[in-house]
């Protein structure tokens, strides 16, 4: 479980055009001010390792992030942070070395190929990728290195331009950076965004290049294909959100303490401006529909890969509504095969082409069924033992 | 629905119910989860819902009681039998189990264990007046709808009811919003399925006028029995405008105060919306202009090696850095010069952050020069020729002086460059580029081996400002 402090709720200093936030900034539900105290209880009584999330969290208040930054660092010996890098300071460097804050910074690239990530204004949206480079130099300089969040998207990865893209991830793995995380572009809120999202098929050739320059530059891991792997081997324990099931209504995987100390969900599932409370308990009715859904229809009726993808993000459905399989379902499907192959070949395992799927599934099911979500290795362990 | 606070909950529509059980085969994935739409609507509807249930329990209870209905149905959790009893038994009424279903794996208690399964399951009691005929709840083929009647539903709901149950469905909301009349769906209906009434029964149609008259009793009962503000507020909730919609089998209620959804066994039906979802305006963004790769190219940078660096990447992000480090100082100045500006990036980055800055540039490559008036444009002299010169026109075009001049030493080549410099520049800024820093490993090497001192500061900066021990180099 993540556990993500949003003091300011989904307040941003920038206004990328594609962002999943955005609906609720247009509706205006945003908090303007916050419960520090309530949040650090809420914090005490969850117990959890967190990150400091958004929005923008550099837009809080130094000395409350410095709370929120030395709690993290007393409690479980750092901290988290997402942040888009644009308010970073000569001051902050010093916080995040003495807290231990492990810093994920979100960029699609160096100068034009960021501008996706849309600050007002041409001038002001170069200045502020300006500065996000900066922070990633100098925290790499200072022994830091950030982890990278890139969005594939038309500006930084459309088919003229991905090699400017893999020679820049280049740049950065020779800066010290270590880990990327690849997004999809999720379009729905701003017209803005409208125009920038590859189709399936370019951003299947974007990930399988990507796919490569990861092999090409060893230094540098995009934890995407790291998980799908794990995913079809069945050692799920430390993969993402997107493949174990989430549960719009009180997403496990992801739980946001917000402004006032209440638990939130993850945002991506929340389409109409209303960022909608936990429901008090967890359940998996879009897995259990998907798996009995034909695909014509949205569902995921006799895919191979369901168990290890379930359907993807719900906030990545097909027309917005989390009860379809996502959107992005034939860029997955071709990297799962890809991967598939490529573990056949060595010998390995793929539960996808296992004979005990259909136990494993039946299996999943059932404990879906009664509100249980177990781990595909634990299914394993006794399936192995037999 | 089921909440902490009782021990039992009512089930929609009252029996008769489904004979195949629903998929899966466990009630509870079958029943509402809510979720509110903030903080407020919690703090309000969360206690109004609550109250609204035992309200309804209790008018359920006494319509039985009085015999205006045959019997209901009640689910409760093993620890909560003895006290469902009880409550029956002291209005004189019986409770007999009709039916056990595996609860939820996140509501069992911490003494539930494998070895006493009965407490991992819920279990339906039926509820009516002594002798209790257990039967009357099961699906009968040949008075199904009768059965309907009996437990409070008008002739038209019951056989609309009964026909649903025959070919196969259970889930009396599913049905209705697979109707092919695209009617809203009233929040009444929409909502029966928390168990709240004042619609206790399947209502064949969204605009069944039996179904309206039946919810009257319901709310006059309520009020008899003292629920007048609970009764009240169901008048409020009738007028709510809901969205109601049934996708690939799981369906979905949106209020402006909360959503719920359950698992229903009824196939694949596109979604409806009683009036559509609210959804904010989108937000009107520049549009957007995809240049090619050779234009990002050169936008990114050209002439990095032959400034020091290793990529167009390299160049820029140190040039950033550079304007990230003396922010505070850029912040001071009025006037700045890159000397050496190559095709005029670091200065266009020095714009974008201070843009009423007045901003030089010298290069004395010819093309590179041109370049960087092609990036800057015609506001930003870059001054071309050999270094004594385009320190005199320097000079004359800015006779205060300039508060900042950014250099890199390796490219200046002897001290009296660096000294001519410091004669109009207030403050000198010192880059070290790729080439540098891999020669001399920090900036502070750098400048000691060439015989500068810096102002202290971070070790690992990029940019450092020159002593003024050094302002006047002669």
């Amino acid at each position: 479980m993540t556990v993500e402090v949003r003091p300011l709720g989904d307040k941003c200093n920038i206004k990328c055009r594609y962002c999943y936030q955005e609906g609720i900034r247009t509706a205006g539900n945003v908090p303007t001010r916050y419960d520090l105290d309530a949040i650090i209880a809420t914090l005490d009584r969850l117990g959890e390792p967190f990150s400091l999330f958004g929005g923008e969290i550099m837009m809080t208040r130094r000395s409350d992030l410095e709370r929120l930054m030395q709690l993290g660092f007393d409690r479980h010996g750092g901290v988290g942070m997402q942040t888009n890098g644009t308010l970073i300071e000569e001051r902050d460097i010093e916080l995040f070395r003495k807290y231990r804050v492990r810093i994920g910074i979100s960029i699609d690239g160096s100068g034009p190929l960021n501008d996706a990530r849309w600050a007002g204004s041409l001038a002001a949206t170069r200045r502020a990728t300006a500065r996000i480079e900066a922070a990633i130099e100098t925290l790499c300089r200072e022994g830091m290195p950030p982890n990278v969040i890139v969005t594939l998207n038309r500006m930084n990865a459309a088919p003229g331009r991905l090699d400017v893209l893999c020679d820049w991830i280049g740049f950065l793995g020779s800066l010290g950076v270590r880990k990327l995380r690849l997004h999809l572009l999720e379009q729905d809120e701003t017209e803005g965004g409208e125009g920038l999202a590859l189709t399936a098929q370019e951003n299947l050739v974007a990930l399988r290049r990507l796919r490569r320059l990861e092999q090409e530059l060893p230094s540098v891991e995009f934890d995407i294909f790291t998980e799908m792997a794990a995913m079809l081997g069945g050692d799920d324990a430390r993969t993402s959100c997107v493949f174990h099931a989430c549960d719009p209504y009180a997403t496990r995987a992801v739980v946001g303490v917000e402004s006032d100390g209440r638990l939130g969900n993850c945002g991506r599932t929340n389409k109409d401006g209303v960022t909608h409370l936990r429901a008090s308990r967890e359940a998996f009715e879009r897995q259990l529909s998907l798996y009995r859904t034909p695909q014509a229809d949205g569902g995921c009726q006799g895919c191979r890969f369901f168990l290890a993808c379930k359907g993807n993000c719900p906030g990545t459905a097909i027309g917005g509504d989390w009860r379809m399989r996502s959107i992005d379902c034939p860029v997955w499907f071709g990297l799962f095969e890809d991967i598939e192959t490529e573990l056949l070949a060595s010998g390995e395992i793929a539960i996808s082409r296992s004979e005990l799927r259909p136990d494993l599934e039946a299996k999943m099911i059932a404990a879906w069924s009664i509100g249980d979500n177990p781990t595909l290795h634990s299914l394993l362990q006794p399936a192995d033992s037999t | 629905m089921k909440s902490a606070w009782l021990t039992c909950w009512l089930a929609w529509p009252r029996p008769p119910l489904a004979a195949a059980p629903r998929e899966p085969v466990v009630a509870k994935a079958a029943t509402q989860r809510i979720s509110f739409s903030g903080p407020q609507a919690r703090a309000l509807w969360q206690p109004r819902l609550e109250r609204l249930g035992e309200a309804a329990l209790a008018i359920e209870l006494e319509m039985v009681r009085r015999k205006h209905i045959a019997a209901t149905v009640l689910w409760t959790g093993y620890d909560g039998i003895e006290a469902l009893t009880e409550r029956v038994r002291a209005i004189g009424l019986e409770a007999r189990p009709i039916k056990a279903s595996l609860g939820y794996a996140a509501d069992w208690s911490q003494d539930a264990s494998i070895d006493e399964p009965k407490r991992l399951l819920d279990y339906a009691f039926l509820i009516g007046a002594a002798p209790l005929d257990a039967a009357m709840a099961d699906p009968a083929a040949e008075d199904m709808a009768e059965t309907a009647i009996r437990f409070g539903y008008p002739a038209c709901c019951a056989e609309s009811w009964a026909n649903h149950l025959r070919r196969g469905g259970s889930d009396p909301l599913a049905r209705v919003l697979a109707r092919e009349d695209k009617t809203a769906v009233p929040a009444h209906t929409a909502l029966a399925v928390l168990g709240l009434g004042p619609v206790r029964h399947a209502p064949c149609s969204t605009d069944c006028s039996a179904t309206r008259d039946r919810s009257r009793p319901f709310l006059d009962l309520g009020r008899e029995l003292g629920f007048v503000e609970e009764m009240s507020w169901l008048e409020e909730i009738a007028g709510w405008t809901v969205g109601a919609s049934l996708v690939n089998g799981v369906a979905e209620i949106t209020t402006a105060a909360f959503r719920c959804t359950w698992l229903s066994d009824e196939g694949p039906s596109q979604p409806r919306l009683a009036a559509p979802a609210r959804r904010p305006e989108k937000r009107k963004a520049a549009a957007i202009e995809l240049v090619d790769s050779a234009h990002v190219l050169a936008e990114l940078g050209t002439g990095f090696e032959s400034a020091g660096f290793a990529s167009p990447f390299a160049m820029r992000s140190r040039f950033s850095a550079v304007v990230w480090e003396q922010t505070a100082a850029l912040r001071r100045a009025t006037t700045a010069v890159h000397i050496g500006c190559g095709d005029g990036l670091l200065l266009e980055l020095i714009a974008q952050t201070k843009p009423k800055l007045r901003l030089y540039g010298t290069e004395e490559d010819t093309a590179a020069a041109e370049a960087a008036r092609q990036r800057l444009g015609a506001s930003f002299p870059v001054l071309g020729g050999t270094s004594t010169d385009v320190f005199a026109v320097l000079s004359r075009l800015a006779p205060e002086g300039i508060d900042l001049a950014f250099v890199d030493p390796e490219q200046l080549g002897d001290r009296d460059a660096l000294a001519a410099i410091s004669a109009i520049a207030r403050s000198i800024i010192v880059i070290g580029t790729d080439r540098s820093l891999r020669r001399f490993r920090d900036i502070d090497n750098l400048a000691a081996t060439m015989g500068l001192a810096l102002l202290p500061g971070r070790a690992a900066r990029v940019s450092a400002t020159l002593s003024p021990a050094m302002d006047r180099l002669h």
